[in-house]
C-alpha cells in the first residue's frame, strides 16, 4: 500500500513539475461536485422543484395548469374554517392518539412476552405477529371490509358468540359514524402492532442483562425493572417509534379509502387528512387548494414530531 | 514467452490510458455504463402503439362486446382502433392527469356519471372534451334518444358526452317469498302500497322488504330523482334544500332508521358482491332497487336463485305517477386531443346507434340503449327465466320514457358527500326523537349542507 501511495504521489508530482497540476488540481476539484451532480441534479428535477412549486401553486386557485388566478393566502383562510378539513384534521389527531397510546404499548407488551425465554416456539409468534404487515393496505383494507360485514361477517359473528348477542349481528362498523374509527384503530392495531413489536425486540436485546441482575439484587420487583432498567433501556427505540408511528398515522390513506369504499364513510367519520388532501386535488381537480392542505399538513407534523422529540429529549442525547 | 510478453505490454498500455481518463477508472465505468444503457434504449425504443384512435373504457362487458364488433369498423374505415380496459376507479384521475399534463390523452373515452361532471371546470373552452351539440343536432340524435340522458353532461348548454345508457329503475325482489306471503305486487301502485306491504314482511334483524342505506345516499338520490328532485338545476345552483328534497328525506328517513316503527329497510356494508348476494339469498332483503345494470349481475351473481326474482316498476309517489326513476350512467366523450374528429364520431355512432349491436350488446348486459329505434329488436321483448320469464327488455323500455333528468356539476361530488352526511345526520335525529321537530330539524340540515357546497363553489373562480 505505502509503495502504491508513494508511485501515486511521485506521478502527482510529476505532472505538477511537468506543467499538469493545474488541470489535475481542478480535476480533483470539481471531482465530488460531478459524482454527486446525477443525485442533485435529480433531487433539484423532481423533489426541490415539486415542493417549491406546489409551495407557489397553494397561492392560487387552479384549474388545471392553464387557469391560475393568485388568490394569497385565500386557500389558507379558508381552509382554517373549512369544516370538512376540521373533521379531517380530528379524525387523524383521533387515529394517531390511538396508535400512540394502545398500538405501541401492545407492541411493547408483545416484545416483552415474546422475549420471554419460557415462552415456546418464540421465533413462530413473532413472525405470526410481524406477517399482517407484509400485506399491503389495500388488501388489509379490502379483506377487513369483507370481516366487518353486518350479519355475515366474521368479526360480527364472532362477537355476537362471544357476548351471548349483547353484541348485534346488525353492527354496522363501516357505516355508523361512531364506530367507524375503532374499526380503523383495531384494523391498525392488527396491521403495525407486530411491526412496532420487532423494533421493540431489537432494543430489548441491547438491553445490558447485567442491570437487571443488579436491580434484582438491589430489590426491585418486576414493575420497578420495567419502569427503571427496560425503558431507559429502550428510550431511543421508543422516541424512534413514537415519531415513526405518529408520523405514519397523520399520512394515512389507503387503509381507510379502501376500508369505506373510496370516501370518508358516514359523516366524514373516517376521513383523513391526506384523504382530504387527494380528494381536493385528484378528485375536485383543485391543486391549488390541495397544495394548501398539503403544507398545512407538513408544517403540523413538523411541529409534532419537535414536540415529541424534545419531549422524550432524543435531541440532547443525540448530542 | 516474448507473445506473452507482448500482450502483457498492450494491456498494460489499455490499463494505463483507462488510468489516465478524467477522473480515473470510476468515471469512465460510469460513462461507459450510460452509454450502453443509452444506446440499448435507443436502440429499442418502447412499441408506440400507431392506431388512428385511442379509446378508454372501464366497463368491461363494453370492452368485451366493443372487441367483438370492432375489426367491422376497422375494415370500414381502413383505421386501427386501440380499445383499452382503464380500471373504473383509476380512470377519471388517469383522465384527469392526461388533461392537466396533455399527454397520454385518449382519444375517446367512457366516463362514468358521477365523475362526468368533474372533467366540466373551467371555461367552456378549457374542457378537454369536445361540444358534441352540433353533431348531435346535425343527426337528429338529439330526438332519436332519450332526451333526459342528455342533461348529466350537458355545461352551460354545451353536450360533451353521448348518453350509453337510460338505466330505468325497477324494484327487483324474491317472487317466491311476496307469494308466500300472499302478497300481489300487482296491487302495489304507490310508496304507500309499498309500505304497507313492506312493514308486514319485515321482521326486524331477520328480513327486509328493501335494501335501503340509512348513510350513503345511493338510494336516497334516486328517490330524489323520482320526485324531480337533485342535487343542481339546469343552471348549476345548488338545490338539494329545496322543498323537495325536504320532503324525500322526511319520508325516507323512517323507513331507514333503526328502531323507527316504519323501518322497512336496511343495508349491509355493500350494495354489491357477495354482500348482496347473501343477503339476497337468505331472504334478508326481499328487493332492492334494480336498475337495468344490476339486473345483470344478479344474474351472474346470484345465478340460483333464477326464477325465483322478478321486477315491478317503483312504486309511484301519487297515483298515477312516475313508476321509475334513474341510478346510474356513461357518457362517450372524444377529447379535443383527438386529431380526427370525424372519424372518432364515426366511431361513436358505430357503437351507439349500430340497432343490431345494441341488442345484441343488451343480451350481454341488459342495459337498455338510449337509442329508441333499437328497442324495436326481438331481443327486448325475449323473455328472461331468470326474472321469472318476464320480457326484461321490454318492463325498462316502457320505463325509460319516464326517466327523471338530472343534472352534474363540477361539484357533484361535493354535493353528493354533504347529502350523505345530512341523510346520517337526520338519521340520527329521527333515530333519538321521532318526529319531534323533524322537519325544521331536516330543513335547517339540508340548507347547512348546501350552503357549504356553495362556498365551496363560490370559492374557486372556475
Amino acid at each position: 500500500l505505502s509503495a502504491t501511495t508513494t508511485v501515486t504521489r511521485s506521478r502527482a508530482q510529476e505532472g505538477i513539475a511537468g506543467g499538469g497540476g493545474g488541470y489535475l488540481r481542478r480535476q480533483q476539484r470539481i471531482a465530488p461536485y460531478l459524482f454527486l451532480s446525477p443525485f442533485v441534479i435529480l433531487f433539484l428535477v423532481f423533489g426541490t422543484y415539486p415542493i417549491l412549486k406546489s409551495l407557489t401553486l397553494s397561492l392560487y386557485a387552479t384549474n388545471g395548469p392553464r387557469d391560475e388566478v393568485f388568490r394569497g393566502l385565500a386557500n389558507y383562510s379558508f381552509l382554517f374554517g373549512d369544516p370538512d378539513f376540521h373533521t379531517a384534521v380530528w379524525n387523524t389527531a383521533v387515529y394517531a392518539f390511538f396508535s400512540v397510546f394502545l398500538q405501541l404499548p401492545i407492541a411493547l407488551g408483545l416484545a416483552l412476552l415474546l422475549s420471554q425465554r419460557w415462552v415456546r416456539a418464540r421465533e413462530f409468534w413473532r413472525l405470526a405477529f410481524f406477517s399482517p404487515n407484509l400485506l399491503g393496505q389495500v388488501f388489509v383494507g379490502v379483506l377487513f371490509a369483507v370481516l366487518y360485514q353486518p350479519q355475515f361477517g366474521l368479526v360480527n359473528r364472532g362477537l355476537n358468540a362471544l357476548t351471548r348477542h349483547a353484541i348485534p349481528l346488525d353492527t354496522k362498523w363501516l357505516d355508523d359514524p361512531n364506530l367507524v374509527m375503532p374499526a380503523l384503530v383495531m384494523t391498525s392495531i392488527w396491521m403495525y402492532a407486530g411491526f412496532n413489536m420487532i423494533y421493540f425486540l431489537a432494543g430489548l436485546q441491547a438491553v445490558d442483562k447485567d442491570l437487571y441482575e443488579a436491580a434484582s439484587v438491589d430489590g426491585a420487583g418486576a414493575w420497578q425493572q420495567f419502569l427503571n432498567v427496560t425503558v431507559p433501556g429502550i428510550k431511543p427505540v421508543i422516541t424512534f417509534v413514537l415519531v415513526t408511528a405518529t408520523l405514519g398515522s397523520f399520512q394515512l390513506f389507503e387503509l381507510p379509502y379502501i376500508l369505506l369504499n373510496n370516501g370518508g364513510g358516514p359523516k366524514n367519520a373516517g376521513l383523513t387528512i391526506v384523504m382530504y388532501l387527494y380528494d381536493r386535488g385528484f378528485v375536485a381537480g383543485d391543486l391549488g387548494y390541495a397544495s394548501a392542505v398539503g403544507w398545512t399538513l407538513a408544517l403540523g407534523m413538523l411541529i409534532i414530531s419537535l414536540i415529541q422529540v424534545r419531549l422524550t429529549g432524543a435531541l440532547k442525547e443525540g448530542r | 514467452l516474448h507473445r506473452d510478453v507482448a500482450s502483457a505490454s498492450v494491456a498494460g498500455k489499455v490499463f494505463l490510458n483507462v488510468r489516465s481518463f478524467p477522473f480515473g477508472v470510476a468515471a469512465l465505468s460510469m460513462l461507459v455504463l450510460a452509454l450502453a444503457s443509452g444506446a440499448l434504449l435507443a436502440l429499442r425504443p418502447p412499441e408506440h402503439k400507431k392506431a388512428d384512435i385511442t379509446y378508454w373504457t372501464f366497463a368491461k362487458p363494453h370492452y368485451e362486446a366493443y372487441q367483438k364488433v370492432i375489426h367491422k369498423f376497422e375494415e370500414e374505415h381502413h383505421c386501427k382502433v386501440d380499445l383499452e380496459l382503464v380500471s373504473g376507479q383509476g380512470l377519471p384521475q388517469r383522465l384527469q392527469a392526461a388533461f392537466l399534463a396533455d399527454l397520454d390523452v385518449p382519444d375517446m373515452c367512457e366516463v362514468e356519471i358521477s365523475s362526468a361532471g368533474t372533467f366540466f371546470r373551467g371555461p367552456v373552452e378549457h374542457i378537454g372534451f369536445t361540444d358534441l351539440t352540433p353533431r348531435l343536432k346535425a343527426e337528429g340524435l338529439l330526438d332519436r334518444m332519450v332526451a333526459s340522458r342528455f342533461a348529466p353532461y350537458t355545461s352551460r348548454g354545451h353536450i360533451f358526452g353521448l348518453p350509453h345508457d337510460v338505466h330505468p329503475v325497477q324494484f327487483g325482489y324474491r317472487r317466491d317469498i311476496l307469494e308466500a306471503a300472499g302478497v300481489d305486487v300487482n296491487k302495489i301502485e304507490t310508496w304507500d302500497d309499498f309500505i304497507a306491504v313492506g312493514k308486514k314482511i319485515t321482521i326486524p334483524d331477520k328480513r327486509y322488504m328493501i335494501e335501503m342505506s340509512a348513510t350513503g345516499s345511493s338510494q336516497l338520490e334516486t328517490c330524489l330523482f323520482q320526485r324531480d328532485g337533485g342535487y343542481f338545476d339546469p343552471t348549476g345552483n345548488v338545490i338539494f334544500d329545496n322543498d323537495i328534497a325536504v320532503e324525500t328525506m322526511k319520508w325516507y328517513v323512517p323507513l331507514v332508521a333503526p328502531g323507527s316503527q316504519s323501518q322497512i329497510a336496511n343495508t349491509l356494508s355493500s350494495s354489491f358482491g357477495t354482500v348482496i348476494a347473501q343477503g339476497m339469498e337468505q331472504g334478508y332483503f326481499v328487493g332492492v332497487m334494480m336498475p337495468d345494470w344490476r339486473s345483470k349481475i344478479f344474474e351472474s351473481d346470484i345465478g340460483h336463485l333464477t326464477g325465483k326474482m322478478a321486477l315491478m316498476p317503483l312504486p309511484a309517489v301519487q297515483k298515477g305517477g312516475r313508476r321509475t326513476s334513474t341510478w346510474g350512467g356513461t357518457m362517450l366523450g372524444i377529447t379535443k386531443h383527438c386529431k380526427n374528429q370525424d372519424l372518432a364520431w364515426e366511431l361513436a355512432k358505430f357503437f351507439y346507434t349500430n340497432e343490431k349491436d345494441l341488442a345484441e350488446r343488451f343480451s350481454l348486459t341488459n342495459i337498455l340503449p338510449p337509442l329508441k329505434a333499437a328497442w324495436k329488436q326481438p331481443i327486448f321483448n325475449q323473455p328472461n327465466p331468470y326474472w321469472s320469464d318476464q320480457k326484461l327488455g321490454r318492463l325498462y323500455a316502457d320505463l325509460a320514457p319516464e326517466v327523471p333528468s338530472q343534472y352534474t356539476h363540477p361539484f357533484i361530488n361535493v354535493a353528493k358527500s354533504k347529502f350523505g352526511e345530512a341523510l346520517t345526520e337526520c338519521v340520527q335525529y329521527y333515530s333519538q326523537h321521532g318526529d319531534e321537530g323533524f322537519e325544521p330539524f331536516i330543513r335547517t340540515t339540508l340548507k347547512a349542507k348546501a350552503d357549504e357546497v356553495r362556498r365551496q363553489i363560490g370559492r374557486n373562480p372556475y
